[in-house]
């Protein structure tokens, strides 16, 4: 597909991105390196387990919907978050393949990526509900998980019709201009959101499938006292 | 005239033997939430912040998961905010307020706020005395987020602070003070033990069994549970009974002998280590193979896994009578008549340390399979078991009494559709708040611990 943009685009799509990528890419930095630094979890006990297959069994709950009664008994919920979360990698993907390889962009990817898209804004809509009338998920929440989950959604909803319009052979529309500046301005604003949850997401579960791992309690394959 | 060294080495060997430490503590505690307290709360935060607690109070993602992992939620439907995500915010709200970047501009806007008295006495309200820290909801967190280690930091700097239930720091207090958290003497904890031990030999065939006091070189050093020499001494007799009748070489320390510890539930590792220094002490004199833990469920968990971390390492291993229990069965070590228990209709109770927390929950099964016949688990049970409402120190906070009952309904719930009229356990904290729950919610069924259970259905040889 030979899709062009201006100059003024291309400053957007790639420089731009570039320094605040940078940004962000420090501030997790920072935000890692403050974590590190304190004491981490001491394991002096004799293990029943093992603590290196406990994490990765941990890190890898994410894809045993069956592993936790919380994600068992809600599969629907489950899925959602599955789309969800692919989408937002799929739509983070498609801000670097649009300017750097856009021949990969072809038609069918497009499509994949904007059926998610489409999905995720759906998702992000009933999430958006979710929030606001479930008792107990309404007094959990700050404006933070509001304008997250709101922000995202619009990300979502900007980036089908960008798709939609790509797809078209339309590279340079006001919604590519729009999708474009909300990477910005997520780039920037991301590491101060809940958004980052993704940073932290890794150390809590590894840690969690170190100490349970460790005690024979993830994996059962434990060793007799 | 008798040589004074003489007669002074004479009143030595008669003087009480002091336990514990020298000084007479009461922990100093305040009235409320003031000033100088909140002071001092801050102060505290930054020390109590280790990995797993700073990734906890930060990577709560608000999605609402655990609102049905929690024994609160689910046995009080109508108070929303028992919800684990809301009782941890109070802690978190005011950590955001100190640590994250978006609260130094926009507080509010990611729900950070200063410490006052308000939310101090919220989080008093609902990390003493609305979260068992059984880490159910964190089984069920999709981001890992620790509650247990998060509520017991937010429980240690309140406690330094001077705010904490005033019975949980008594029984903690007496346990410094006196070697053991019900200050029995040492003259009566041998008496009592020498009495059990006639009691023991009473028993038809059990004439030569012994209960071994100070005995060095034993292989396993058992140690108890204070209501047992207290309230309960014929658990002491049934687990004798067992390890007698299965041949094990073992022993009970006359000194400290306490496997409690109750500085795991008020956070103060100070303390934690101290009593578990005592324990590790009693190993060395006595020159052990095993340290044992009686059936006591945070006990376990805390010679078992906590105590190396706090001492940093133990040369001697560490195992509970739930797993020797059924490792004897599994050798042959023992005989059981299940015909003993005929009639009654058995469940079994996993305690939050033990199972959740300490990865013991198939080695109960083996011991009660081998010695009943009608056996039936509760819904969730093993590492899904509900906590029974009675951990954490629940038990030991009576202005809390009303909600921790009430917290126990779910796991009466599932008692009554078992149809027991045994509940087994292994923990005394459990124990109690079993018993409690089985009489407010009027199910008609025993609470007895695996020792007991064995006891009643070995054979003599």
């Amino acid at each position: 597909m030979e899709n062009t943009v201006s100059h003024a685009l291309y400053i957007l799509q790639e420089p731009v991105q570039y320094v605040c990528l940078l940004f962000m890419a420090s501030l997790y930095a920072m935000k890692i390196y403050q974590l590190m630094k304190k004491p981490g979890p001491p394991e002096k006990a004799e293990l029943k387990g093992d603590r290196y297959a406990g994490a990765v069994h941990s890190l890898a709950n994410v894809l045993r919907p069956w592993g936790m009664e919380s994600t068992r008994n809600h599969m629907y919920f489950y899925t959602e978050f599955v789309i969800f979360h692919i989408a937002v990698a799929l739509t983070i993907g498609s801000t670097f393949l649009i300017p750097l390889t856009p021949w990969l962009m072809t038609p069918l990817v497009s499509k994949v990526i904007m059926v998610f898209m489409g999905l995720a804004f759906l998702i992000g809509l009933r999430r958006i509900y979710r929030r606001f009338t479930v008792p107990e998920i309404r007094i959990i929440s700050s404006p933070d998980d509001y304008f997250a989950i709101t922000l995202m959604t619009v990300f979502f909803g900007v980036g089908f019709v960008t798709m939609y319009l790509w797809i078209q052979g339309r590279p340079e529309t006001g919604w590519m201009w729009i999708f474009f500046l909300m990477t910005t301005f997520f780039l920037l604003y991301v590491p101060f959101s809940k958004i980052s949850h993704y940073v932290l997401y890794p150390f809590g579960r590894v840690m969690y499938g170190q100490i349970f791992g460790g005690r024979g309690v993830l994996n059962r394959n434990v060793r007799g006292n | 005239m008798a040589d004074p060294a003489e007669f002074k080495a004479k009143q030595e060997d008669t003087k009480p033997i002091k336990l514990g430490t020298q000084e007479g503590r009461k922990w100093p505690i305040k009235e409320g939430f003031t000033p100088e307290v909140l002071q001092k709360m801050e102060e505290l935060l930054p020390s109590k912040l280790n990995r797993i607690v700073a990734t906890s109070l930060a990577g709560c993602i608000h999605c609402g998961m655990c609102s049905e992992a929690c024994h609160y939620t689910q046995s009080i439907p109508e108070d929303k905010k028992l919800l684990p995500a809301y009782k941890a915010d109070r802690f978190r709200k005011w950590y955001k307020y100190r640590y994250d970047w978006m609260a130094k501009v926009f507080p509010s806007f990611v729900g950070a706020q200063p410490l006052t008295k308000e939310l101090a006495e919220e989080m008093y309200d609902k990390l003493w005395g609305g979260c068992t820290m059984c880490r159910r909801c964190t089984f069920n967190c999709p981001m890992g987020v620790d509650y247990g280690m998060l509520v017991r930091a937010a429980r240690g700097i309140m406690c330094e602070a001077g705010r904490i239930p005033q019975h949980l720091q008594d029984t903690i207090d007496t346990h410094y003070n006196a070697g053991n958290n019900m200050a029995v003497p040492h003259d009566e904890f041998v008496e009592t033990i020498e009495w059990i031990e006639e009691e023991l030999q009473d028993e038809d065939g059990c004439e030569n069994y012994t209960i071994p006091l100070d005995k060095r070189g034993a292989k396993y050093f058992l140690t108890l549970n204070p209501r047992e020499p207290k309230y309960y001494p014929l658990t002491i007799q049934a687990t004798a009974k067992v390890l007698n009748a299965a041949g094990v070489d073992f022993t009970i320390s006359s000194r400290y002998w306490d496997l409690t510890n109750y500085a795991m539930f008020n956070g103060i590792d100070k303390d934690a280590k101290l009593f578990a220094s005592w324990i590790f002490d009693e190993m060395k004199r006595l020159d052990c193979e095993y340290l044992l833990s009686g059936e006591c469920g945070h006990g376990y968990r805390g010679l078992r896994w906590e105590l190396p971390n706090w001492l940093g390492g133990v040369p001697f291993k560490i195992t509970s009578v739930m797993e020797l229990f059924a490792r004897l069965i599994q050798e042959g070590r023992i005989k059981l008549d299940k015909s003993a228990w005929d009639g009654d209709v058995f469940t079994y109770h996993d305690s939050c340390n033990i199972a959740r927390s300490g990865g013991v929950w198939e080695e109960p099964r083996t011991v009660i399979t081998a010695a009943v016949n009608d056996f039936r688990e509760m819904e969730h049970n093993r590492e899904n078991s509900f906590c029974c409402g009675g951990g954490g120190g629940a038990l030991a906070m009576p202005e809390f009494s009303p909600r921790r009952i009430a917290a126990g309904k779910i796991k009466a719930d599932e008692i009554r559709a078992t149809g027991a009229t045994v509940v087994l356990q292994s923990c005394h904290n459990c124990t109690d708040q079993l018993k409690e729950i089985c009489e407010h919610y009027k199910i008609h069924a025993k609470v007895m611990n695996l020792a007991e259970l064995l006891s009643e259905a070995i054979v003599i040889a």
